[in-house]
Formats: structure tokens, sequence, C-alpha cells
């Protein structure tokens, strides 16, 4: 493992000193000085914000009965790394001229029905969790792993 | 993400010097979802996208600045619309796949002492280079397909100068946690460790190989499910965006940013002749398409349309990774070029009627004998946004190398 670590460090450490000289020594210094602030900011918004948020939410989860909470938190995930994605469209639907045939979509409205289907799945799943755990007397009761 | 219990642990009590001597109030991470196992399966994932960002973004830089001795090939004919959509793609779906790596490690930002030596302090900051690349190149790559520059640098160059810190960092990353990465690998996902902000080695409860440790109770989402959102969430978002390279997926594009059906003659515009500032001229009535070379002469527009014409089915690729088939109908380069002195192993370079911008392009070998001289988009005459009165069209080529408006064709 050894040998592979080396060569792995090495390669990656001469590709990262080349990208950090090509930036250095081809930006003008104010661009660059405005990628630096990109580079910290987008670290300090995300363990900053964005993470203590998503902690935040499976803190709060805590209280919500075990037996819907896994759904609820599919749910969430789900629509959370969709919305990332959909945020900025809607931010920048309508800008530019029609025959660039972009950004044309009702994304608020098409992020509505993505969230949408995404609850009723969660939704649906749940519900045969709770039908399967009220079969009749006599049937062996449903084995979780997990729970 | 999950069940985190930001409390000291009830469990016995952490030992050695790191975790004994931390502040009450640090911060302290429970959820068993959490696992060397999960980063690591997350970190294969995300590691193989970019490692396709990287390959197919020098693809794409290839094109624009090919090698003299290596003139990009004219097939297969949709091969960069496969590269670049695929380049673009798999930007897209790294996004979530990157906030839920960076969620899985996120107690490693709270080790205790936060620095304990100069290796520790240098590993810390390629994590920090690392992570930092990551989300500007995702965040910049991705607002630059929806043509949102709110940056003063230029696009293309630092893109390329921030993928090689990015794969960089990224191999730097492999090597360093490389026995972690092994060890995360072959441990089901079940029993594995759980990953807290007390190191695995400093931390009885958290790690499978100190012995035999129960595998973690999970009350509800298990990492089994976290891979089912996960992959849910990412499928979710690929399936809705990619219709905009992948035709027949269009009309299920809810989050797609073109719709190449809305666009003039069927295909979008990136550049319009209002933006370009080609409006008079390009309907000009002495428009006049000079051919320099051996035998230099100048075509009207009548005399243009009325050599041999031939019809083509080549893609229109954009670098910002939507694509579209069309017909093209036009005048085969290689009658111009033959006709001015040169042969297929001419350099060919076209120029636009455009003052400034992408106004012109190089044609190297075989593209010189597969490139037409569009007159004709899907049946009908070109319109001035697609390039009125004739516009390069070829092959395996980048949609803003397929110059618009010409004015001159040089042959060398």
């Amino acid at each position: 493992m050894r040998e592979y670590r080396i060569a792995l460090g090495v390669a990656g450490g001469l590709l990262l000193t080349f990208g950090v000289f090509r930036l250095v020594t081809e930006l003008d210094a104010g661009d660059l000085l405005v990628l630096l602030v990109w580079l910290i900011a987008a670290v300090a918004l995300h363990d900053g914000l964005i993470a203590p948020i998503t902690v935040g939410t499976g803190i709060a989860l805590a209280a919500v009965p075990a037996r819907g909470r896994r759904y609820l938190q599919g749910a969430l995930l789900v629509g959370a790394l969709i919305t990332v994605i959909a945020i900025p469209l809607i931010g920048r639907k309508g800008t530019q001229p029609e025959s660039k045939a972009i950004l044309l979509r009702d994304y608020t409205a098409n992020l509505a029905l993505l969230l949408g289907m995404t609850a009723a799945v969660a939704l649906a799943l749940y519900a045969l969790r709770v039908l399967r755990e009220q079969e009749p007397a006599g049937a062996p009761p449903v084995q979780d792993e997990t729970d | 993400m999950h069940d985190e219990v930001m409390q000291p642990s009830p469990g016995p009590a952490v030992t050695g010097r790191t975790g004994a001597s931390r502040p009450r109030w640090w911060p302290r991470f429970r959820s068993p979802l959490r696992s060397t196992a999960v980063t690591a399966r997350l970190g294969r994932a995300l590691g193989i996208c970019f490692a396709v960002c990287f390959v197919t973004g020098m693809l794409s830089h290839y094109q624009y600045q090919p090698w003299s001795w290596l003139p990009v090939p004219a097939s297969p004919v949709q091969a960069y619309r496969v590269t670049q959509g695929l380049h673009v793609a798999t930007g897209v779906a790294a996004i979530p796949l990157l906030l839920v790596k960076l969620w899985s490690v996120y107690p490693n930002l709270f080790r205790w002492p936060p620095i304990r030596s100069m290796k520790h302090a240098l590993e810390r900051l390629s994590v920090f280079v690392l992570v930092a690349s990551a989300l500007v190149q995702l965040t910049t790559g991705f607002l630059n397909t929806l043509n949102w520059y709110p940056w003063p640098w230029s696009f293309p160059s630092t893109h390329r100068y921030l993928g090689y810190v990015l794969i960089g960092s990224v191999l730097l990353h492999i090597a360093l946690k490389l026995p972690d990465i092994k060890y995360g690998l072959q441990a089901r996902l079940g029993d594995a460790d759980v990953l807290t902000e007390v190191p695995w080695n400093e931390n009885p409860l958290a790690h499978s190989n100190a012995g035999t440790v129960p595998p973690p109770i999970m009350p509800a989402m298990d990492r089994r499910g976290l891979f089912v959102a996960v992959g849910s969430g990412i499928a979710a978002v690929v399936l809705t965006t990619i219709g905009q390279t992948v035709t027949p997926l269009a009309r299920i594009g809810l989050l797609a940013t073109r719709e190449a059906s809305k666009g003039p003659q069927g295909v979008p515009v990136n550049k319009t002749a209002r933006s370009a500032r080609v409006l008079t001229l390009a309907t000009a009535e002495d428009w006049r398409l000079e051919v320099t070379g051996p035998a230099p002469f100048t075509l009207t527009l009548d005399e243009l349309e009325s050599m041999r014409s031939v019809s083509e089915h080549f893609p229109l690729s954009c670098v910002e990774g939507w694509s579209v088939g069309a017909e093209w109908r036009g005048i085969p380069v290689i009658d111009l070029v033959r006709r001015a002195g040169g042969d297929a192993s001419s350099r060919v370079e076209v120029f636009s009627l455009q003052p400034n911008g992408y106004n012109h392009s190089m044609l190297v070998g075989p593209q010189v004998g597969a490139a037409l001289l569009a007159t004709h988009l899907n049946g009908e005459r070109i319109n001035l946004d697609h390039g009125y009165p004739v516009r390069l069209i070829a092959p395996n080529r980048p949609g803003v190398l397929n110059t618009k408006w010409l004015r001159r064709i040089e042959v060398t």
C-alpha cells in the first residue's frame, strides 16, 4: 500500500501545484483575489451554514416517532438534493433572449411537482409499512433487521 | 444529517488525550448513519465523477486547442456531443453527491485539538483546498450552464486550472486516506464503525478494528436507506436535467436548462445576431465570401448558393452540455478549398462578420473534408441568429467553433 500512497501523493501534489501555478501566473491580481474570496466563502458557507442546518434538522427529527421517521428523513434528503439544483434555475429563469431556448420552464412549479412526488412516494412506503405491521394474527410478525 | 446528539456522550468515557481534554461545549456527533464505510462508498462514487469530469474536460479543451500533430477527428460524429454531455451531466450529479459526502465527514472538522502538529496542519490545509476547489468548481460550472457569470475571471481557463487543483487534491486525499478507504470499502455497511469527531484509533466505541464492537443501532433510517435516498435524489436530478442532451428525455426535463425544440428552426442559439452586432453586415446587399489561398476568389451569395450542396446530419453540441441533432444542407468546404488551390491537407481558417468574441475558427485534418458551409438548417434557409448568410458546421466539434456569419476563408 505504501508504494501506491507515495505514487498517488506525488502525482496529486504535482497536479495541484501545476494548477495553483497556472492560476497565480495567468489570472491578474484582482481576479485572483476574488477567486480566493470565492474559495473561502464556499467553505465558510458550507461548514458554517449548510452543514449546521442539516445537523439541526437531524436533531429536530429525533422527536418524530421512529416508525415513520426514516420515511420523513428519506423524503427530506431527496427533496433537499433536488432543491439544491432547482434554486439557481428558479433564480435565473427568463433572463435570456428567447432564441437561446434556455431557462424557459416554470422551475418553481416543476420543483413543487418533484417535491410532491417525493412526498407521495415516502407516504406510500410508510403506509405500506403500517399495513404490513397490521397483518392478521397468525401470520408471523414482520421482522425488521434494523429496528 | 440525522439523529445527532450534540451533548456529552452517555456511553463509556472516551479515552486518550484528545477526547478527554476538549471543552465541554465542543460539538459531539453521534449519528450512527455516519461511517467510514459510508464515506468510502460516497467517496468512490464522487471520485469516479471527478475523474470523468476531468478527462472529458481535457477532451473539450483539446477541441479548442488541438495539437498540430494530432488534429481533431471528424468521426465519430457524435463524439463531442457524448463527452461534453457526460461532462456536464456528471458535474451536475456531483453537486448533490458532494454535499452528502461532506455531510458524512462533517464531524472531522471538529477534531480536538484542531491542530496537533505541522503534518496535521498540512493535512487539514489539503482538505481545505480539496473542499474549496470542489465546491467552487461545481458551482461555477453549473452556473456557467445557466449563462450566469457572477465573477470577474475568464471562465474557461480558470475552470481548467481549478480542474488541475481539484483532481490533484483528490489524488492527494486518496493517498492520505488510503488505509481508511481500504477499511471502509471492505467493511459491511450495517456493522462498520460510527464516524464521529473523535478519530477511530482514539475511540474504542467507534471502530470495529478496536475489537468486537456490536453493530450500531439505527432506530430510524439505516445506512442502506441512506444510499437509497441519495441514489433516488441524484437519479431524479440527472433524469430531469439530461433531456437537454439526451433528446428522448426532453419531455421529462423538469429541471433541464435548454429546450432544443423551442429554439428557432429547432436548434437553440447562444449568440444572437443582435448581440453579435452583425444584423446589418449579414443582410447587406454587397455581402461577399472572400476565399484566400494560392488561387484566391470571391463569391456573391447567388454564386455560393448555386454551388453543389450536400445534406448532413450533424449535432450542434455546446460546451454548456446541451446538444441537438439537426439536418444541415450546404457547400462542402473542401470544394472551396480545392478551388482556392488547396487540398484535404490544407489548414483552413474561417472568419466571421462578428467584430469580437469567438469570431474565427480553424479546420485542420479530417475536419476539412467533413465540414460544410451551411445555408439550410432543418429544411429551411438558415436564419440570422443561426448564421445567415452562411455558417460553418462540422461533425464532432463544439458549437461555438462552428463559426457563424462567415465573411472570409483562408486556405494555407
